[in-house]
């Protein structure tokens, strides 16, 4: 298996089982877990790269390890582990934890294993996938070496700018009917292009390498609250029974609290998981199912009540066009309700359809359209965007969507976008 | 451990790109100057992205957690509350920082305005003790066996023997093949500069104006750096006198008064003939005004001064006349007048920040 292999300290080692032991008398199932111990920085390259000791050389690599790199070092940010999904499920622990850090991050991981493994929408992930990281990167690396690195590049920055039109839900769609050809219309845009687009070899498996790695880490974007938040809880449950020692139970409290400490600005999905799934044992609801079935969408709608609207004192804000600050403006519980899933669904992404091929301007072109939820597009990027959707196709490409109230018909064609107001 | 360090070059690459394409804002914002380390210089970059289709700005409400009634205010209100990987990461706009050597920023400037190095004056050979490994000898120690070279003997050994078969090239190389490298000391030239700041600080100069000299300065001093090896800068401000000051009190001092320019070139002067003696430094005099002087006696004792005593023994004299509300510009015109064969003196006026390229270029442009 393409991976790392540390040392692992004898002491955690004894740490480890006792909390697997404890995971599992908890019911918590899951695959096999490596644990491996490396420096922050370390951990950072690995974090840069989605957590995949091999990956194909990609400049925005580096930009996300220099980001990571400058906020560990004036510590504005630390990363205290890493998980993959994968069998095994390998996890990296960061070397400088303390004691009680790294058992709250196991404990904390085999909650995410349990979630990995139960959660219907990483059914259809690659259990696989070091290996097949592995394979895209000596793939993307051989192609360097027949066409040189710029033309590698551009392949592969052109289809990651498509790398979010894809269909959150399409494993749920397509159980038992893998390896089907994509039809329009279809919200699999990328998958459209990788089977029909006039391209050369090296951009047709430039797309088909994005398209994998996209519909492998979109599980992880839209259950960031579910996965998070059963992580959190079952790393204080697992830890306050047993797992610490008196001496540590201050610093831990004192961790806890820092990983899920509400901001006002801003919600925080370990600390709003956490609490959803407290709400849902206080209901008496079953917990192991609801993380078997559970987006954050569902979640959500599932278990956001009045009563835990007003506990978590949760709000609406916007922005006072006079003080030019945000200020609250809401507490109904409908509102933040309906506002926390207008931003969760379709899994985060922009939801944006292909409708066909031709139907607008008859002449091959490829219809896109952006199924408007109240969030207006950026208008530049999604120019930007649509030229990159045109080049690949060979053709013009067409996009309707909605800015400030107006519908709007892009054009991109020859290297330029025309815009037209539709009604 | 890791390849990260490539991506991160490669990365690195494509942000020199982006710095070499804006060199010219760059040019007429002090956004460099307080950036600057012993050998880089930190750069402020928006996030590079790629295109995407992504969610605008249209503010509809944000999403938050904490007391507070109707109305209060939220602090740290990122634009939408689900960005991110969670606790600890601010959703927005990235700001990306990035260590630039000034050596390369100086390059690339050189190239932006084209400037041609700079052929130091009075070479002396200084032989340095840094020897590098540039020859090859017959003994050493194997850690510094030059395999090719060996190889090479050894090839042409068997080829000579009649023992080489191209089918089956096997080349053993004997003691005799073995080949070193060796270490030699070359002569070096070696050069040194003084570039001498002088700036006019008597009220008329204003704040812009004293940042439009800073970030000249900053840019004469990166480019002069990178053609000498040992630079040295000195400050002087003056009004009706002069003195030396260190860089910090050059480029916040606000004096008033009046205007007596002689006064920084008497001071100039004694420092050549104390410290920086011509035969041993490349001089590069500078001064800044808004072109006011005293009277018209003190300028024509300025006139004097540089064509008898500074020329002489300067690289090249440079005025940089900015322009304020309150100078009249005559001293420019005067030293036009004065030196409009002398290729020692150049001058350039500055009106705003737009035209500081213009000026660097008329001041180094000459490659003395």
């Amino acid at each position: 298996m393409p991976t790392v292999q540390t040392r692992f300290p004898s002491a955690l080692q004894g740490e480890r089982e006792r909390i697997e032991a404890a995971a599992r008398a908890a019911g918590l199932d899951f695959f096999p877990v490596r644990f491996e111990l490396l420096a922050p920085r370390d951990v950072n390259a690995l974090a840069a790269w989605g957590g995949f000791p091999v990956r194909y050389p990609m400049w925005r690599h580096g930009m996300e390890f220099d980001r990571l790199e400058k906020s560990r070092q004036w510590g504005l940010a630390k990363i205290y582990e890493l998980v993959i999904n994968n069998d095994p499920v390998v996890a990296y622990l960061v070397s400088t934890n303390s004691f009680m850090e790294q058992k709250l991050v196991m404990a904390h991981v085999f909650g995410h294993a349990d979630f990995f493994k139960h959660n219907c929408h990483f059914r259809g992930t690659d259990r696989n996938m070091l290996e097949r990281m592995a394979a895209h990167a000596s793939c993307v690396r051989g192609w360097i070496d027949t066409r040189g690195q710029d033309a590698v590049e551009r392949a592969l920055d052109s289809a990651l700018s498509l790398e979010n039109l894809i269909d959150p839900f399409l494993a749920l769609r397509a159980q038992g009917q893998a390896g089907s050809k994509v039809q329009a219309p279809t919200f699999d845009v990328l998958g459209f292009l990788e089977q029909y687009a006039p391209v050369g070899d090296m951009a047709r498996q430039m797309l088909g390498i994005v398209r994998a790695e996209a519909y492998y880490f979109q599980p992880q974007r839209m259950t960031k609250i579910a996965n998070e938040g059963w992580a959190t809880y079952w790393h204080s449950q697992i830890l306050t029974r047993g797992i610490l020692e008196d001496s540590e139970v201050v610093d831990f409290a004192d961790c806890h609290s820092a990983a899920t400490q509400a901001s006002p600005g801003q919600l925080n999905p370990y600390k709003l998981g956490l609490e959803l799934y407290r709400h849902a044992a206080r209901l008496g609801r079953d917990l192991f199912a609801l993380r078997a079935t559970s987006s954050d969408a569902a979640l959500i709608d599932e278990l956001v009540d009045e009563e835990f609207v007003t506990e978590q004192a949760l709000f609406l804000s916007s922005r006072n066009a006079r003080s030019g600050k945000m200020e609250v403006t809401d507490r109904d519980w409908r509102n933040v309700k309906r506002s926390l899933l207008e931003e969760l669904a379709w899994g985060g992404l922009v939801k944006i359809e292909l409708l066909g091929v031709g139907g607008e301007l008859g002449q091959g072109e490829m219809v896109l359209e952006h199924h408007h939820d109240g969030r207006d597009l950026e208008l530049e990027f999604a120019k930007q965007t649509l030229l990159c959707v045109a080049r690949l196709w060979g053709a013009a490409a067409v996009l309707f969507t909605q800015v400030d109230d107006q519908k709007l018909r892009l054009v991109a064609q020859d290297g330029a976008v025309e815009s037209k107001n539709l009604d | 451990m890791f390849r990260i360090d490539a991506d991160r070059a490669r990365f690195r690459d494509i942000v020199r790109g982006k710095i070499r394409q804006d060199l010219r804002r760059y040019l007429s914002t002090p956004e460099l100057l307080a950036r600057r380390g012993e050998k880089t210089v930190s750069v402020a970059l928006p996030q590079i992205e790629l295109p995407r289709f992504r969610f605008g700005r249209n503010e509809g409400s944000g999403l938050g957690q904490g007391p507070g009634d109707k109305g209060t205010p939220v602090e740290g209100a990122g634009e939408n509350g689900m960005d991110g990987p969670g606790a600890g990461s601010a959703a927005g706009q990235h700001i990306l920082e990035v260590d630039v050597e000034l050596d390369e920023l100086a390059c690339m400037l050189g190239e932006e305005l084209e400037l041609p190095r700079i052929e130091p004056r009075g070479k002396r050979e200084i032989s340095s003790a840094s020897g590098r490994y540039r020859g090859v000898r017959s003994r050493g120690p194997s850690s510094l066996r030059h395999v090719r070279r060996t190889l090479r003997r050894a090839l042409m050994r068997a080829i000579c023997s009649g023992m080489y078969d191209p089918r089956a090239p096997l080349l053993l190389p004997v003691h005799d093949d073995q080949r070193y490298r060796a270490r030699r000391s070359a002569p070096r030239p070696e050069a040194s500069a003084v570039i001498m700041h002088m700036m006019d600080v008597s009220g008329s100069m204003g704040r812009e104006q004293k940042e439009i000299v800073r970030i000249q300065a900053f840019w004469i001093d990166t480019w002069l750096r990178s053609q000498y090896e040992n630079l040295e800068v000195v400050y002087i401000v003056h009004d009706a006198i002069a003195k030396q000051v260190d860089s910090e009190s050059f480029f916040h001092l606000r004096e008033s008064g009046g205007t007596k320019i002689s006064s920084a070139f008497d001071l100039c002067l004694k420092l050549v003939q104390e410290r920086y003696r011509p035969e041993d430094w490349n001089i590069y005099p500078f001064h800044y005004s808004d072109g006011d002087n005293w009277s018209a006696r003190d300028t024509e004792r300025c006139v004097a001064l540089l064509r008898d005593e500074i020329a002489p023994r300067v690289n090249q004299f440079c005025y940089g006349q900015v322009k304020s509300a309150y100078g009249s510009g005559q001293f420019k015109k005067d030293l036009d007048e004065a030196f409009e064969h002398d290729q020692r003196i150049v001058t350039a006026g500055i009106s705003d920040r737009g035209e500081i390229a213009q000026a660097i270029r008329a001041f180094l442009g000459k490659g003395r």
